[in-house]
């Protein structure tokens, strides 16, 4: 038998555990695990163990398709690629640029993502965007102004040398398992956990101080946390002295927050306000982990900059066991963000809306030159076959900030975008507002959807063309701690679907632009060159290596920066921002219609919209329906028994869920997970109003049996 | 083919599972398991070798001879009342292991109870000193 | 020799039933179970030293070796009486006996590998050592902590 061990990245969350899947006559046949692997140590997680289940799945899309009203009709590549092109290309001329955008995918390489804003942007338009607005992008914002990089600071294996864990809008122990194995570790060497959630969740189970505060109140709590910290004379004076810049305002602003008045906005005792805040500046190296019950909310951005300021005024910043550690859900959802998939980033995180960002790019991607090989390397403009779908490659890269994925489905809706092209996205059920974000899709003149499986987006495509999945093809993908690792190809796709990047490629060929890469490695050699963070990640280092390497790796030398921010920070004198945030209330608020709140998150087994875990036996078998927890006492109050289908209703809309009654939640407070359809039939579309992101942590709701 | 002893058969899943010949037919509703031994003609005797209650005897072809069937109730768990076995093979249990195994710390009877919930009576006991301790934190 | 659970350390993640599952073509032997809203624990095989499973299996097919309870399937007639004796519950038939081998032939059990929070261990000493320090930490608190 020759089996082959082809070493992979985990296509689920942003951990990006290392796996080996056994290929034998070309099919998947197994998984090993990689013991050697920095983060994980060879565990897997229940989805990384069930990843095989989507490879060979019935339902994987194997040929482009089109739409001929109801059904679907099987058409040649030329053809969808024609089409694609066309769409594109007559929204281009009718409408303008203005009126095409581009969704990438998350889940897809950094060599795709590169690829995609570079097609999006050659083409004319700045509306490129990718799902890390639905969940991060606070975090980009926040953690960019406050201290100048948006990543995790420290990496995973690292928070066993913390001393105080403050883990605050996390459920790590079911969204990001292996992080467990660390913070036990530190445990066991005498660390403290700290856990701020609404819910009594399986991370709450490690917590030695549980702070279960009321949705969308953390800016009081960590303000008030600060509150203490200062009072108490327990802030890193020295650190703030020649680290910081504005301390003073800070310190002003959370004068108000003393623990009795945040005590009355969380719902928090005040002593266990104080005992947290005390734990965490008293210990030597303090690490604060947040993930979606910080940022999905319409103060995201907020919330992150407290938290930064938190770290900051403590110290607990650059050194090991320190740090502030946004856990990013996808695999490769940070790297699409380095990569510049985004409205307001090129990429390297150079602004959209600066003129040297323009300049730049124009050189490197020798767009607005002559067509002669520039110093890309590349052939200039004018690839192949593009002479039917027009040459559309402008003369000029789009200066300014493009809109954002939420905003692309308000502007579908109004009119202003015509033609969308989605990669490896479901807005149809991740985005808030179901209903609404169908009624968008459905009036754009044009959409083309890439996916592996007929989402309930792709139904409503003109085109779908069918991608391979993560073990069908090579690339590499940054996890949270932004470690960029190379995930190998270890069999074909089925049918004729094709990876991302060779689809791309295709596409950017018929639009005229001079996509000519003939693998993966080529287009990381580019981004070494344009990506200042990444420009030592080279190919060679990368396909090598089982730990990848953690940038900034400015070169091919250089080792790679587990810990940011040990000499200073970016930005002038070296001084990070302290910004003072005042506390806003949620946007939604109970009333007599709707009087509990809804709030939302993940369980082990399912991974955002579902459509590869919904797919996927083992899973489903564990957690089969949507369902709605519901605190006993309004349950009694509502007259629903656990087992009960309920229906839940919010001013968006109404789902249908069973209910399980716990004392996980208090009183008031519900809680659904959004892998199933429905949950973001209730979810309210109200944004944060710098980052873009929906509020889907807090809605007013209300429960009743179904008859 | 058959005879079949039914005072002494179990009502397991034995002498079904190993015919070759898918002679005997076992049918499991919600509160029953019935057994049919169907008329055959095989010279092997795996069934009756196999029979761990010794009921069963090969005998001569006779088409006179109705073929054998038993029919069981299926008990309910004590605690959940899910039927998951026969009388006779509860009490086989019984009959083989130790009298002082057969009731847990706690003096429960745990053999006339279900797989699952001896699953969840033992989650529990593991659990028990780390559940006080955690749920004293989200007061 | 069997596998040790380090119970504080369950996230009930059910990672040890998916990956057990998928390592014996579909049939599990481990089962998470949830107490309340408080606590998991994942439910297998003790291995014991009287196995009751052994006491009732007549063909011999469950039988000790060393501290091992061990399963020839030769032998197995799929009667279903270990199922019944099993005070745990972690013996399964399906036309045979099904329950956890320690996964022969590979380097170590699965489960432990894949836990992610490395709460399962062939290790006695330390896990006993884990349980003894709680355990005094428990002690020490008068049995308050």
């Amino acid at each position: 038998m020759t089996q082959v061990l082809v070493a992979t990245v985990c296509p689920y969350c942003g951990a990006g555990c290392g796996l080996y899947l056994t290929v034998d006559k070309e099919h998947a046949t197994g998984i090993e695990f990689m013991p050697e692997h920095p983060a994980s140590q060879g565990a897997l997680c229940s989805k990384g163990n069930a990843a095989l289940e989507i490879l060979d799945h019935p339902e994987r899309l194997t040929a482009p398709l089109h739409r001929n009203g109801e059904e679907w009709a099987r058409i040649s590549w030329e053809e969808a690629l024609d089409r694609v092109a066309r769409g594109l290309v007559d929204a281009i001329k009718k409408y303008g640029v203005e009126s095409v955008a581009v969704l990438s995918s998350s889940k897809c390489s950094n060599e795709e993502n590169y690829l995609v804003e570079k097609l999006a942007r050659m083409l004319g338009t700045a509306n490129v965007d990718n799902c890390a607005r639905l969940c991060h992008a606070p975090s980009v914002v926040g953690l960019n102004r406050t201290l100048g990089a948006a990543g995790m600071t420290n990496p995973i294996a690292d928070i066993a040398n913390s001393k105080c864990i403050f883990i605050i809008g996390s459920n790590l122990a079911e969204n990001h398992p292996i992080i467990s194995r660390w913070i036990h570790r530190a445990k066991d060497a005498g660390a403290v956990v700290i856990v701020a959630d609404p819910r009594v969740t399986h991370t709450a189970w490690m917590a030695d101080i549980l702070l279960q505060l009321q949705p969308g109140t953390d800016v009081a709590l960590l303000n008030g946390m600060a509150n203490v910290i200062i009072k108490e004379g327990l802030i890193d004076s020295d650190y703030v002295a020649q680290r910081t810049r504005g301390f003073e305002a800070l310190a002003e602003s959370v004068k108000e927050y003393t623990p009795e008045r945040v005590s009355e906005i969380t719902g928090i005792a005040a002593a266990d306000i104080i005992r947290a805040a005390r734990a965490y500046a008293i210990s030597p190296a303090s690490v604060i982990l947040y993930s979606m019950g910080i940022t999905q909310h319409s103060t995201g951005t907020d919330n992150v900059q407290a938290i930064s300021n938190l770290a900051l005024i403590c110290g607990h910043m650059g050194r090991p066991g320190t740090g502030v550690m946004p856990l990013r859900g996808q695999n490769n959802v940070q790297g699409a963000c380095d990569m510049g998939a985004l409205a307001e980033f090129y990429p390297g995180y150079r602004k959209a809306d600066d003129p040297e960002t323009i300049r730049y790019f124009q050189s490197a991607w020798g767009v607005g030159s002559m067509a002669e090989a520039g110093s890309t390397g590349e052939d200039g403009a004018g690839g192949t076959g593009a002479g039917n779908a027009g040459n559309a490659a402008n003369a000029a890269l789009p200066l300014g900030r493009g809109l954002t994925a939420t905003e692309m489905i308000e502007a579908a809706a109004s009119g202003r975008i015509k033609a969308m092209y989605i990669i490896g996205e479901d807005p149809a059920n991740s985005d808030p507002s179901s209903k609404h974000v169908r009624e968008a899709l459905e009036s754009l003149d044009f959409l083309a959807v890439q996916d592996i499986f007929m989402t309930a987006t792709a139904q409503m495509a003109d085109v779908v063309l069918p991608a391979a999945a993560w073990a069908e093809k090579e690339g590499s993908y940054t996890n949270t701690e932004r470690r960029v690792q190379w995930s190998h190809k270890a069999i074909q796709p089925p049918g004729s679907a094709l990876s991302d990047r060779e689809i791309i490629c295709l596409l950017g060929q018929r639009l005229g632009l001079p996509f000519d890469y003939p693998d993966a490695a080529s287009v990381l050699a580019e981004i070494n060159r344009v990506v200042p963070q990444y420009g030592g990640i080279t190919p060679d280092r990368l396909t090598r290596s089982r730990s990848g390497l953690i940038w900034p790796c400015p070169n091919a030398d250089h080792p790679g920066t587990p810990i940011l921010h040990s000499a200073g920070f970016k930005f002038a004198e070296g001084r990070a921002s302290l910004v003072a945030v005042p506390f806003k209330p949620a946007a939604e608020d109970v009333s007599r219609d709707y009087p509990l709140i809804l709030t939302t998150g993940r369980v082990a087994v399912h991974h955002n919209a579902g459509s590869m875990t919904r797919r996927s036996p083992s899973l489903l078998e564990r957690e089969p329906e949507l369902y709605v927890e519901i605190n006993r006492a309004d349950a009694e109050r509502l007259n629903v028994e656990d087992g009960d289908m309920v229906i839940v209703s919010t001013p968006r809309g109404q789902t249908e869920a069973r209910a399980r009654l716990t004392d996980g939640v208090k009183k008031g407070v519900a809680f659904m997970p959004f892998h199933f359809p429905g949950t973001n039939i209730l979810t309210a579309e109200t944004v944060d109003p710098e980052a873009r992101i929906p509020e889907f942590k807090v809605s007013a709701c209300n429960i009743a049996r179904r008859k | 083919m058959i005879r079949v002893d039914a005072g002494k058969c179990l009502g397991c899943l034995s002498c079904s599972t190993v015919c070759p010949s898918q002679n005997i037919v076992r049918t499991e509703t919600e509160r029953t398991r019935s057994i049919h031994w169907k008329r055959c003609k095989e010279e092997c005797d795996l069934c009756v070798e196999l029979c761990p209650a010794k009921a069963l005897a090969l005998v001569s072809f006779d088409e006179s001879v109705p073929e054998p069937e038993v029919c069981f109730d299926l008990v309910a768990c004590k605690i959940c009342g899910s039927r998951y076995a026969t009388e006779p093979m509860l009490q086989r249990i019984e009959a083989l292991l130790p009298e002082k195994v057969q009731k847990d710390a706690s003096g429960l009877a745990w053999i006339r109870v279900c797989p699952v919930c001896r699953r969840d009576i033992e989650a529990e006991r593991a659990t028990s000193q780390l559940v006080l301790g955690r749920s004293r934190k989200s007061i | 020799m069997p596998v040790y659970i380090d119970i504080s350390r369950c996230i009930g993640c059910r990672s040890c039933e998916v990956a057990c599952k998928r390592v014996h073509s579909g049939h599990g032997h481990v089962n998470v179970h949830f107490v309340g809203d408080h606590a998991s624990v994942p439910i297998f095989c003790h291995h014991c030293e009287d196995a009751s499973c052994t006491l009732v299996c007549f063909s011999g097919a469950l039988h000790k070796e060393g501290e091992k309870t061990a399963f020839d399937v030769t032998r197995c007639t799929g009667c279903g009486l270990c199922r019944l004796a099993c005070p745990f519950g972690v013996v399964w038939t399906d036309k045979i006996a099904h329950k956890c081998d320690l996964c022969e032939g590979r380097d170590s059990p699965t489960c432990v590998t894949t836990c992610p929070a490395n709460a399962l261990s062939t290790d006695f000493e330390e896990a006993s050592r884990r349980a003894r320090t709680r355990a005094a930490i428990v002690a020490a608190h008068g049995g308050r902590r």
